[in-house]
């Protein structure tokens, strides 16, 4: 195993992921172990197919490996189900996709919201915490707004404000630039950077932006689903 | 977590995916109408037909009381018996006829929930015009007191509206007199009669022998079914008692002012007019035991009824499936998302169950409208259905307002298309997150 500290958050175990079934069966990850700490961030780096992507999903608790173990903050989620470990995606880990991916339907501040409303916390902490991150990520004033009504960036800041309010203990961001111009794709980028420093948030990252790489120094390079790592402790 | 901020914390889920719901419903308003338009049809349609039923068992039942389907004329609401006229057979005519029936009714008649009684004989034999002659089922009846019992019928406060039954031919029997009778209108038309015309009955007296009276014709009647009518008469009560040579009655027909009494007051009949024969003991049977034909009717009604419905909710469920099984395709991204973020396939689904929820009342309010105008229309229109089978009159359509159907429909409506959203239960719980996410 590369790394092994003590403030563990995310850690994979000789982890396999296949694809297919048969004669046409891939292998996407092949005995991957990588541990992050917290407080940490490191970005995945490869080429398409390389399995960045299926490493952030098992990391994120999305997807099941076939082979190994995936343990978030100590719990073992090799033997749950997806279903089963949605509490555990709801209290530790926050997604930031490459599209965005917001509630058409909800406003900036309904889609920030989300995840405190299912964690049960009250109305009074929920209107505080959103609008203390909504201030973070600069959109005090489009918290009313629809996705629609929102530039791509502006919606990739709610996006990263939803994964921020529940104080995750690890933010998972998959190509969080790649959907918008180099000049938002960058203040995206320094926006994360910004945020996990002064919250001291735990950042994986993956990413073929070149300027995202000469950001953080921790990178994980994926080529056909095996992992070599630049930086033994991140 | 107390269990008071645990269930306020459901609550506001609730509320979120409620919200999340409605504006989904809003954001495809054209799909979202065309369902809602179906459900609500289906909503008018089964009210319409529940309405339609409950005008066909009222006007089927007060029917049955006033007019009757049996040569026997309506039922009234009770009718009183010698016990054994029930159970035993007759050896000779009106043995277990009821003896002194006037201190019997009079007593019946002090219940405040009795209208009026009257005496009723039933007697058969041969009719004759000299050439032909062919066999009767009669009736010996007051004449005023079987008008009354049609306008009984006419006082009703539901058939409102509609064509009014007509007392004329009992008017002109009892303006003939003692010797009058009334012939159905086939029985007329075999024997050639008209009014005016002299016939002879000839039936067997109480004593066994054989008695003829002479009598004319007052006037002509219809029975409720053709194949009764061509063996069917009525006359007086007199013409009845002088034929068979008697002075008992075959039963006492009790009116009530409304029928829905019927029960409690035919316990109260009962105990009026126990002990009053002495050894003769007196059966009271309300109208719902004499009418054969009512249930018969019933029955296959609502077999016919169950079944369209079955039809109905079918369609309804069908069509809000459809819908809810594109919404969800439409928003597998979204149910992606939401996995993703931790919200469980038990709250994504609850979604989707709101949401045909909010179309089952939307549904159920539309339907309301249609239900309302359509009524109307058909209400105003005067439009005739032909004449049930073996019946020799056909009726205005007319549909109540079956009020106390609505809140069931409207339950089977929402029912209907709130499990609807179950189906996109076993879909949502197949959908991969990570494929969903890129979903377009």
């Amino acid at each position: 195993m590369p790394c092994i500290v003590n403030s563990v958050v995310a850690q994979l175990v000789d982890v396999s992921k296949y694809y297919g079934s048969g004669e046409g069966r891939i292998k996407a990850l092949d005995n991957v172990s990588i541990s992050v700490r917290r407080g940490d961030s490191a970005v995945l780096v490869g080429p398409s197919g390389s399995g960045k992507s299926t490493l952030l999903h098992l990391l994120g608790c999305i997807d099941k490996q076939d082979e190994g173990s995936v343990i978030i903050d100590g719990i073992d989620t090799s033997s749950k189900g997806l279903d089963e470990l949605a509490p555990l995606r709801l209290d530790k880990i926050g997604f930031v996709f490459q599209s965005f991916n917001l509630i058409p339907v909800l406003t900036a501040y309904e889609n920030i919201e989300l995840p405190l409303l299912f964690r049960g916390y009250d109305q009074g902490y929920i209107k505080h915490r959103v609008n203390e991150v909504l201030e973070m990520v600069h959109l005090q004033d489009r918290m009313h707004h629809y996705p629609r009504h929102m530039s791509g960036g502006q919606q990739q800041r709610v996006a990263i404000a939803r994964a921020l309010v529940g104080n995750p203990a690890l933010i998972l961001a998959d190509e969080p630039t790649a959907n918008l111009d180099s000049r938002t794709g960058a203040d995206i980028l320094e926006l994360l950077l910004y945020l996990k420093q002064k919250d001291s948030i735990t950042l994986v990252l993956s990413s073929h932006d070149s300027v995202v790489l000469e950001r953080i120094s921790n990178v994980i390079h994926i080529m056909d689903g095996r992992v070599s790592i630049d930086s033994p402790v991140f | 977590m107390p269990g008071a901020i645990v269930l306020t914390a459901f609550i506001m889920n609730i509320v979120k995916l409620a919200t999340i719901s409605l504006r989904n419903l809003f954001r495809n308003s054209r799909r979202t109408l065309i369902t809602v338009l179906v459900s609500a049809a289906g909503f008018a349609a089964l009210a319409i037909l529940a309405g339609y039923m409950d005008f066909s068992f009222y006007g089927l039942r007060e029917l049955t009381v006033c007019k009757g389907f049996t040569a026997g004329g309506g039922t009234g609401h009770i009718q009183v018996f010698r016990s054994e006229s029930l159970k035993k057979e007759e050896l000779f005519p009106m043995q277990y006829g009821i003896e002194d029936s006037e201190k019997i009714r009079a007593d019946i008649e002090s219940i405040d929930e009795v209208s009026f009684t009257m005496p009723r004989i039933e007697f058969n034999g041969l009719i004759s015009n000299g050439d032909k002659s062919i066999s009767f089922m009669g009736l010996g009846v007051d004449p005023e007191k079987e008008a009354g019992l049609i306008q009984y019928w006419n006082s009703l406060e539901k058939m409102a509206g509609k064509t009014k039954m007509s007392d004329a031919a009992y008017r002109q029997l009892e303006k003939a007199g003692p010797y009058g009778v009334l012939l159905g209108q086939q029985m007329a038309k075999a024997l050639s009669a008209e009014v005016g015309t002299n016939l002879m009955l000839m039936s067997t007296t109480v004593d066994g022998a054989v008695n003829v009276v002479d009598v004319t014709v007052a006037g002509f009647i219809r029975g409720a079914m053709k194949s009764i009518d061509r063996h069917y008469l009525v006359a007086p009560l007199e013409t009845a008692m002088i034929l068979l040579q008697t002075d008992r009655v075959s039963k006492i027909v009790v009116v009530l002012k409304r029928t829905e009494d019927t029960s409690p007051v035919s316990g109260l009949v009962e105990a009026k007019i126990s002990g009053h024969g002495g050894k003769v003991f007196f059966s009271v049977i309300p109208w719902e035991k004499l009418a054969e034909y009512y249930y018969s009717v019933r029955d296959v009604y609502n077999i016919i009824f169950s079944f369209t419905g079955i039809i109905v909710v079918a369609i309804v469920f069908l069509s809000c499936t459809n819908t809810m099984l594109m919404a969800t395709m439409e928003r597998v991204k979204e149910i992606g998302t939401l996995k993703a973020i931790g919200v469980s396939n038990v709250w994504v689904s609850m979604m989707f169950l709101l949401e045909g929820f909010f179309i089952g009342l939307l549904s159920v309010a539309g339907g309301l409208v249609f239900k309302y105008v359509f009524s109307v229309t058909i209400n105003n229109s005067g439009f005739k259905m032909p004449p049930p089978p073996g019946m020799s009159s056909s009726y205005l359509l007319k549909i109540f307002s079956a009020v106390e159907f609505l809140p069931w429909i409207a339950l089977l409506i929402i029912f209907s298309t709130t499990l609807s959203g179950l189906l996109t239960l076993l879909k949502i719980r197949k959908i991969s997150i990570v494929d969903s996410l890129t979903h377009v």
